[in-house]
């Protein structure tokens, strides 16, 4: 399936900026199942300084910095990608979940890696109520994998999508006492929930296609940056992308544009102003079959 | 065992390795000399240098906290008898913590790097992923890697039973005590020379010398005098006093987060004239805090852009930032593996026995007798190990649950009882446990300890492990030099000739702000004490006349505009009690005078660094005897008035100094900018206020003019005693000979303006216009038949006046120190609302 993404961001300020340094996260990153065709970052105004490199995670990031006094910052991303995610394994032969925490736990040669997701981040640290909603999927010695579509599931049904009842920093606690959040609260619910039980997950950053496939339904956080949970079934399996908001396992409607511990990690546009007064955020997305 | 034997100092004495005896009565041979000096001592023996040293580290300000406010600081203290090493013991101590330097670095570099060590199972993922200290923007994926991400290295030793030195605490961040060190060096130097004379020990200078060399080494090749900044959260730190003084020694530029901006990739230090290049960061604050962008937004101590300076090769960071890291006490459980491996060596100075609590048997084995442990954070190695014996039950149910939980937070080192050695105390010397930390350098080749150290020296209820206390008794450490004189430390590099300069090129522009803002509260405290001690005269003295009552409405007026009194409208004798009541609440708490003395402490150990030591003292001294002369002060006027004259001399006292100290350029022209503007401004608004009133009444305001002046003995050698409008205004507005002249300050203001600015500037300028304006207003005076009426109309034009000044002084300021908008955060974490100064 190819994908053409365009993702615009403006900040408008009610005083000129003097001094803007911006960290962005918006280059899809290279995957197996991820061909990038091209991408494109275009700000304006025009950075003076602007620099690229790989993140500890190996997420693509630009920085720039912006050294002219301006009024508004506008920043557009565009990429052509081909994605095709495999079919998830079949859930039944995925190892138990006590066995893939223990690896994970153990670190080593095929473990290491996907264990730093195991372990608290700022935004998703092993909350405890989290983890006992997720308790019940956990049965002893159930398969992950079925666990975790089940879990998938229940956070689907279970958490209403109403977008102004949380910001970005509302913690997963209060996610959890009201049942209400966006995508990435979903995410943060989900990782913090398997953390507490020793699992790794990982927060992944993108994009869900606007008008969902023939015949399909109308999903829920489009028009904006998504995000979702990568999951890991142990060193034979590696991971799995699941996406709460839609009770999705990733397949061919989701642009990748990289993973961290939370969505801190991986934030699209993260910057320090000098001046600026308030600032005004506005944000589309368009995702599209090509 | 005994219920508070997490207190070192109480347990057994037996368990203890006593430094000076060797336990079969005698004394060890490298204390012998040492003994013999000390008990020979005159003038009440070691216990009087005791608290001769107190008071010279008192006195010269070696302490964290900020001289002259509301919580006294407890200053450094240096017990006066030294800890000898022999130099071939303090050798093998150099000599393992070298191979220690060189495998954390080696574990650095893999771990911002190629991470094998984690890919081969040799390190847990946890040691790194759950350790809030591994910054992973260190991380370096592709691209050109850094070498030696360490360049400082300490590490905290403990002594045990065997005689065996072993290394309870690795200091990778930013390790904190050599100014310290030094200092107790230097001031038992000078305070006990007795016990210097029968040894040879090795000086301390030549390792700063060697330091500051392999700092600029790390510049670029290309900058042939490479500019180097030590990055301090600025005063409010408990190690400010180290941040200043090893600026000094090390020829650094002393720069909070604020003073510094990345422009371009690259690094710069705003100046007076403009932005100058940095190219190595000394950094004094925690990693996570050293870029907003990046990493924690940490209230402004860090840099916007410094890690992509960093990535970009433009910049370096002493030590890098992610260093931190390898703080991690758990880890020294993993050091003996990790030699073998990267290294192909064998630990030569071991740690303390210390196992990771993740792995199931060093839990077991722990758990099984924890009385032999001390239970430490695996990843914090600034928090103080816990003796479970010592907790209550609940206490170390809790604990022991907690690691139950998450064995993989907790490591576990075996207790040692430290070493004892003789300190000074109430009841003469006696055995005190020590703990000694030990300061490495990499000099570009090898690594090098500074022969001496800091050992401190733990106190009742002080936890062993973790950070260092900064109360509390350290102890000055010996290298004895081995016969045959000292070991040289390499020859210096050959510095390129420099450039003669005699301007101020590079004087920061924070710190002209602060020198300028030191200059205006001098003068604001030296008007508050004027007036002041104007009051106390007249209230000594009665107010009978209607001379009097005219006189003391005038003064009136002055104190209410300098913010001393409230209210002006009391009459008869309930002035007198009003007035009284309101000088003595201005040296209370809250109390304006009292506000100033302490705004002019804090702004001089802000420009501390800029300041002589002599300069220094003599104004920190000042105030504190100051300080405590305002506590002294009770009902009476009496005290009152001696106080005030006590700040009169101490404001005299910085004119004095800085005109003897300080080099006419640069930091001197803004101090002396703040204090003329400032007088410039009082001047003027307490003419305008004494001469507010009606004709007839005008003599009274003259006399209180020429008083708050202090111009009453120039008048009357010129005048005798004839007071009339004319000749009163000339002298104390429009004579430019006289240092109290509205007109003196403004030709000054002018002067310097003309130095700071160059000449022809627009500020300078505009001081020189108003020097017109007040010579016309004077001479209107002098010219009118009725000089008296003429002089009760100046009050608005005196006001215009300053109100000009006060204009001056936002220009200087918006030009020079430019308030900087308040950097906010986009995208993540938005919170940052404490405004930061600065200069654009």
């Amino acid at each position: 399936m190819r994908l053409r993404v365009r993702h615009a961001t403006r900040y408008r300020y009610t005083t000129p900026v003097d001094l803007g340094s911006h960290m962005l996260h918006l280059s899809p990153r290279c995957l197996p199942h991820q061909r990038v065709i091209w991408d494109r970052i275009a700000a304006q105004p025009p950075a003076l300084s602007t620099s690229e490199s790989l993140d500890h995670f190996g997420n693509r990031v630009t920085w720039l910095s912006l050294e002219q006094p301006h009024a508004a910052f506008d920043v557009v991303a565009e990429a052509l990608v081909e994605v095709q995610f495999p079919a998830p394994p079949d859930p039944l032969a995925t190892p138990a979940w006590e066995d893939v925490a223990a690896q994970a736990r153990q670190g080593g040669p095929e473990a290491w890696e996907a264990a730093e997701f195991g372990f608290d981040s700022p935004m998703a640290p092993a909350d405890p109520d989290a983890g006992a909603y997720v308790a019940p999927c956990l049965s002893r010695r159930r398969p992950i994998l079925e666990a975790l579509l089940d879990l998938n599931g229940r956070i689907r049904r279970d958490f209403a999508f109403r977008s102004g009842v949380t910001t970005i920093r509302t913690p997963v606690s209060r996610v959890m006492a009201q049942r209400a959040g966006v995508c990435q609260d979903f995410a943060h619910v989900m990782i913090a929930g398997l953390r507490a039980h020793g699992l790794p997950a990982r927060y992944v950053s993108g994009y869900l296609r606007t008008r969902p496939p023939p015949g399909g339904k109308r999903r829920r956080g489009v028009d904006q940056s998504h995000a979702w949970v990568g999951c890991w079934l142990g060193p034979a399996h590696g991971w799995v992308d699941l996406d709460p908001t839609n009770d999705l396992v990733v397949r061919e409607e989701h642009v990748v544009l990289g993973w961290g511990r939370d969505y801190g990690d991986v934030s699209p546009v993260r910057g320090i102003i000098l001046g600026g007064g308030k600032h005004a955020l506005s944000v589309s997305v368009d995702l599209d079959e090509e | 065992m005994h219920a508070d034997s997490a207190d070192p100092i109480r347990t057994p004495r037996a368990e203890h390795m006593d430094e000076m005896v060797d336990g079969k009565g005698g004394l060890r041979p490298h204390w012998r000399s040492l003994f013999a000096a000390c008990i020979a001592l005159e003038d009440g023996g070691i216990a009087e240098r005791g608290h001769r040293l107190d008071r010279a580290f008192e006195d010269e300000g070696v302490t964290g906290v900020l001289p002259g406010m509301a919580t006294q600081p407890t200053p450094w203290r240096c017990d006066p008898m030294p800890l000898p090493i022999p130099s071939a013991e303090f050798r093998a101590l150099e000599a393992g913590l070298a191979q220690r330097a060189r495998l954390l670095e080696a574990v650095l570099q893999d771990l911002y790097g190629p991470q094998n060590l984690l890919a081969d199972g040799v390190l847990p993922p946890a040691m790194v992923y759950a350790n809030p200290a591994f910054l992973r923007p260190c991380h370096v994926i592709e691209g050109v890697r850094r070498e030696s991400l360490l360049q400082l290295y300490a590490a905290d030793l403990v002594r045990g039973p065997d005689g065996a030195w072993r290394v309870l605490a690795d200091r990778t961040a930013a390790p904190a005590g050599m100014s310290y060190a030094r200092e107790n060096r230097r001031i038992l130097a000078r305070v006990l020379p007795e016990l210097f004379r029968p040894v040879q020990i090795r000086p301390l200078r030549p390792f700063f010398d060697m330091w500051q060399d392999a700092l600029r080494r790390l510049a670029p090749p290309e900058r042939a005098n490479p500019a180097i900044a030590l990055l301090t959260p600025g005063t409010g730190h408990p190690q400010w006093f180290e941040h200043m003084h090893l600026a000094r020694e090390l020829s650094c530029v002393l720069a909070e987060g604020s003073d510094l901006t990345v422009r371009g990739g690259a690094v710069y230090l705003k100046t007076l004239r403009g932005l100058q290049p940095i190219d190595v960061v000394l950094r004094r604050i925690e990693g996570r805090l050293v870029d907003p962008l990046e990493l924690d937004l940490g209230g402004g101590v860090g840099v916007t852009g410094l890690m992509d300076a960093v990535r970009r090769g433009r910049v370096r960071i002493v030590n890098d930032p992610g260093s931190g890291a390898l703080e991690a006490p758990a880890l020294a459980a993993f050091l003996p593996e990790l030699a073998r491996r990267l290294l192909g060596e064998t630990l030569r100075l071991a740690s303390v026995p210390t196992l990771w609590l993740g792995h199931a048997a060093a839990r077991s084995r722990v758990l099984a007798d924890t009385a032999a442990w001390l239970i430490r954070p695996a990843t914090d190695g600034l928090s103080p190990a816990i003796l479970t014996e010592g907790l209550d039950p609940p206490e170390r149910l809790s604990l022991l649950q907690r690691i139950e939980a998450r064995p993989w937070d907790y490591a576990a080192s075996a207790w040692t009882p430290p070493s004892v050695a003789p300190c000074c105390t109430a009841a003469g010397l006696a055995p005190r446990p020590i703990v000694l930390r030990v300061f490495l350098v990499f000099d570009g080749c090898e690594w090098r300890a500074m022969p001496g150290g800091l050992a401190r020296v733990l106190g009742e209820g002080d936890r062993i492990a973790g950070r260092l206390p900064w109360q509390g008794l350290s102890k000055d450490v010996w290298v004895l030099s081995e016969e045959g004189g000292d070991i040289l430390g390499p020859a210096a590099s050959v510095a390129p000739r420099l450039p003669i300069r005699r301007t101020a090129g590079e004087l920061p522009s924070r710190v002209a702000d602060t020198l300028f803002w030191l200059g205006r509260y001098v003068e604001r405290l030296e008007d508050s004490a004027r007036l002041a001690r104007a009051a106390l005269r007249r209230l000594g003295r009665g107010t009978t006349t209607p001379r009097d009552v005219a006189e003391l409405q005038a003064l009136s007026r002055c104190l209410k505009r300098a913010g001393l009194i409230e209210a002006e409208d009391a009459t008869g004798a309930a002035v007198a009690r009003a007035l009284s009541d309101a000088l003595l609440r201005s040296v209370r708490d809250g109390g304006r005078i009292l506000h100033q003395l302490s705004r002019v402490a804090q702004l001089t150990e802000a420009a501390r660094d800029r300041l002589t030591d002599d300069m220094y003292t003599t104004f920190t001294q000042a105030l504190r005897v100051l300080r405590a002369e305002a506590a002294g002060v009770d009902g009476s006027l009496d005290t009152l008035s001696q106080l005030l004259l006590g700040v009169l001399r101490f404001c005299a006292g910085v004119a004095g100094l800085a005109a003897e100290n300080m080099v006419r350029a640069g930091g001197w022209l803004f101090l002396d900018l703040g204090r003329r503007i400032e007088r410039a401004q009082s001047t003027s608004a307490a003419i305008a206020a004494a001469l507010d009133q009606q004709p007839e009444r005008i003599e009274a305001g003259l006399r209180l003019v020429l008083e708050l002046c202090d111009s009453t003995i120039t008048y009357r050698n010129r005048y005798l005693t004839v007071l009339q409008p004319g000749p009163v205004l000339d002298l104390v507005l429009a004579d430019p000979g006289n240092p109290r002249s509205l007109a003196f300050q403004l030709a000054a203001m002018r002067t310097r303006l003309d130095e700071v600015a160059g000449p022809s500037d627009r500020l300078a300028a505009t001081a020189a216009g108003l020097s017109g304006e007040v010579e016309a207003l004077v001479q209107r005076v002098i010219d009118s038949p009725e000089q008296a009426v003429e002089a009760a109309n100046l009050p608005p034009r005196l006001r215009a006046v300053a109100a000009g000044v006060a204009a001056l002084s936002d220009r200087i300021d918006r030009r020079y120190f430019a308030l900087l908008p308040a950097p906010q955060a986009v995208g993540v974490n938005e919170v940052a609302d404490e405004t930061i100064r600065g200069a654009a």
